[in-house]
């Protein structure tokens, strides 16, 4: 039973109706801003990395030559390293902070859309304004260290410092984007029918029991959604660090975003940074492609 | 169970407090936990922030390219999603899903290009070089086809009947059974604009051209008094406030859903 416009005529050359035609104009303007804009632009990105090309618009195809400087270019391999690091510190950080709050939110409560609303704030507002803010914060002379301070924990220059300054910045951005993962994952708790839990309880399983062998498993689908989701987010992170490190210190900051757009717009070589680019994609399609592959593994067993 | 609730609330909370707190004590050195409490309040890093050209110049940007783009994103989307979801025609399910697949594509692969192409097309340095390469939004055009799809046939042909004509269809019959989905991805794309950073940053190389967002982080070099800088912050974070309080149950709704799908 196939939905959409039915034909007058069966057998009728459905493809020139008049329907049709009225189909191909509705979708004509989000074609053309699509192909001019995304396609386009993607399949250049492509040709980029094989060419060279200044800014005086002069362009020269040399092949893998801008692929095999990369490889040879340690700034590149420090890049992924940064990259890898701050990824491998947010996530865990990101999804442990996100479960606790929706286990603390999966509950009803006088004035839960408040809190709810507070825990959401972080992620609508701008990134920019946030980094400002958090850049004080984390100041040598600001609220976090003299807040150490009371408890008698020295003080950290948190930004100016090459091994602090990626935790630092995985802490701000947990900040940031606790609040959406928290919803999906609340989303998923709620659609856990009562009956397991009062099942459970009717067996005289206590609390914890009930979350890790009810809640957790039933919620396999979620984690592993906010999981890629964040794993994407994460290689992809350039706003605070342009913000509030400009990749540094000494480059301990310098992620592969960084790098794309300081090779591209601080050095002008656009063939260069295009290459990054597609190491970029690379991995962002390795990182679904994996996805698919365990989820489809998780679904079947 | 308010308590840990309260407390993670108020830690979340804390750095808009310290925004907020800040740009109302101008000219204070910072002291702790002194400068968190504000004594005497005054709005004159305010004054400076809105009073100075630039800072004003940002919001009008900003705005415009939110607002603007607000509108053809959720028409294009719109129609797109109504031609996806209920029309019929050749190579629909192939065009749909490259524009799916896009989705993967990140942004900073196809940022030098279209630096490149909005470049040759005199774009640079303007609102529409700005707003345009933003209108072809993937998610919007999903979202509205999901939506789309659950609208029953029944009424487009009753319309159909009437004699209604196809854009008729579309404006009046269409739409109208869209607003729940408008509100939430108005929302959505709304402050993904207002909030927007690289491609602003990229294609406005002009001061006067900057969106908030690009000037607030030039500020932070320039402007030596923490209280303006705050206070800009505050501008920026204003509107987003109150979006988000207007429409949360949307945001909330169509984020829970996501994760449903």
């Amino acid at each position: 039973m196939r939905s959409g416009t039915t034909t007058r005529r069966r057998g009728s050359r459905w493809w020139r109706s008049r329907a049709a035609l009225a189909g191909y104009l509705f979708i004509l303007p989000y074609v053309i801003f699509f192909l001019a804009f995304r396609i386009i632009p993607a399949a250049m990105g492509l040709l980029l990395s094989l060419a060279d090309y200044s800014l005086a618009g002069k362009v020269s195809v040399v092949g893998l030559a801008n692929f095999e400087r990369l490889f040879g270019d340690s700034l590149f391999w420090n890049a992924l390293k940064v990259t890898a690091y701050y990824t491998v510190l947010t996530i865990p950080l990101s999804v442990a902070v996100s479960l606790a709050m929706a286990t603390l939110c999966d509950r009803t409560l006088r004035g839960m859309s408040i809190y709810r609303a507070i825990f959401f704030l972080p992620v609508v507002t701008s990134t920019v304004m946030s980094s400002i803010i958090w850049v004080w914060i984390l100041r040598n002379d600001g609220p976090l260290n003299w807040l150490l301070g009371l408890v008698g924990l020295p003080s950290v220059n948190w930004l100016a410092s090459e091994t602090m300054v990626i935790p630092a910045l995985a802490v701000v951005s947990a900040w940031k984007g606790f609040g959406y993962n928290m919803l999906i994952l609340l989303a998923g708790m709620m659609a856990i029918p009562s009956e397991y839990y009062e099942a459970a309880q009717v067996d005289g399983a206590g609390w914890r029991r009930r979350y890790f062998h009810i809640t957790l498993p039933l919620l396999r689908p979620a984690l592993f959604f906010v999981l890629v989701l964040e794993i994407i987010t994460s290689f992809q992170v350039f706003d605070t660090i342009y913000v509030m490190t400009g990749g540094g210190p000494v480059r301990a900051s310098y992620s592969l975003t960084y790098m794309i757009y300081d090779q591209g717009f601080g050095y002008f070589d656009f063939g260069y940074a295009s290459a990054a680019g597609v190491v970029l994609l690379v991995i962002t399609l390795a990182a679904s492609l994996l996805q698919r592959r365990l989820m489809n593994k998780g679904q079947a067993a | 169970m308010h308590v840990p609730l309260a407390v993670c609330a108020l830690i979340t909370f804390f750095p808009f407090w310290a925004m907020l707190a800040i740009s109302v004590q101008p000219g204070r050195g910072i002291e702790l936990p002194g400068s968190l409490l504000p004594r005497d309040i005054s709005f004159a890093a305010f004054s400076d922030a809105l009073g100075s050209d630039r800072i004003y110049r940002w919001a009008i940007n900003s705005t415009v390219y939110a607002l603007v783009s607000v509108v053809l994103v959720l028409l294009f989307a719109s129609m797109a999603g109504y031609a996806f979801a209920k029309k019929r025609f050749l190579g629909k399910e192939f065009i749909f899903w490259l524009f799916v697949a896009m989705l993967m594509v990140p942004a900073h692969l196809t940022l030098i290009p279209l630096f490149i192409l909005i470049s040759e097309m005199g774009g640079l340095n303007t609102m529409w070089g700005l707003i345009v390469p933003t209108l072809a939004n993937a998610q919007a055009m999903f979202l509205m086809r999901q939506f789309i799809q659950d609208i029953p046939d029944e009424l487009i042909e009753a319309a159909r009947i009437d004699g209604a004509g196809e854009f008729r269809l579309y404006w009046s019959i269409i739409l109208p059974q869209t607003k729940p989905i408008m509100a939430t991805l108005g929302t959505f794309v709304f402050l993904w604009h207002w909030n927007d950073f690289l491609w602003p940053l990229v294609s406005q190389r002009d001061p006067s051209n900057y969106v908030l967002t690009v000037g607030l982080n030039t500020l932070q070099t320039q402007e030596t008094e923490l209280a303006t800088i705050m206070a800009a912050a505050v501008v920026t974070f204003i509107p987003t406030v109150l979006v988000f309080i207007g429409l949360q149950r949307f945001f909330v709704r169509g984020v829970m859903m996501s994760g449903l799908k």
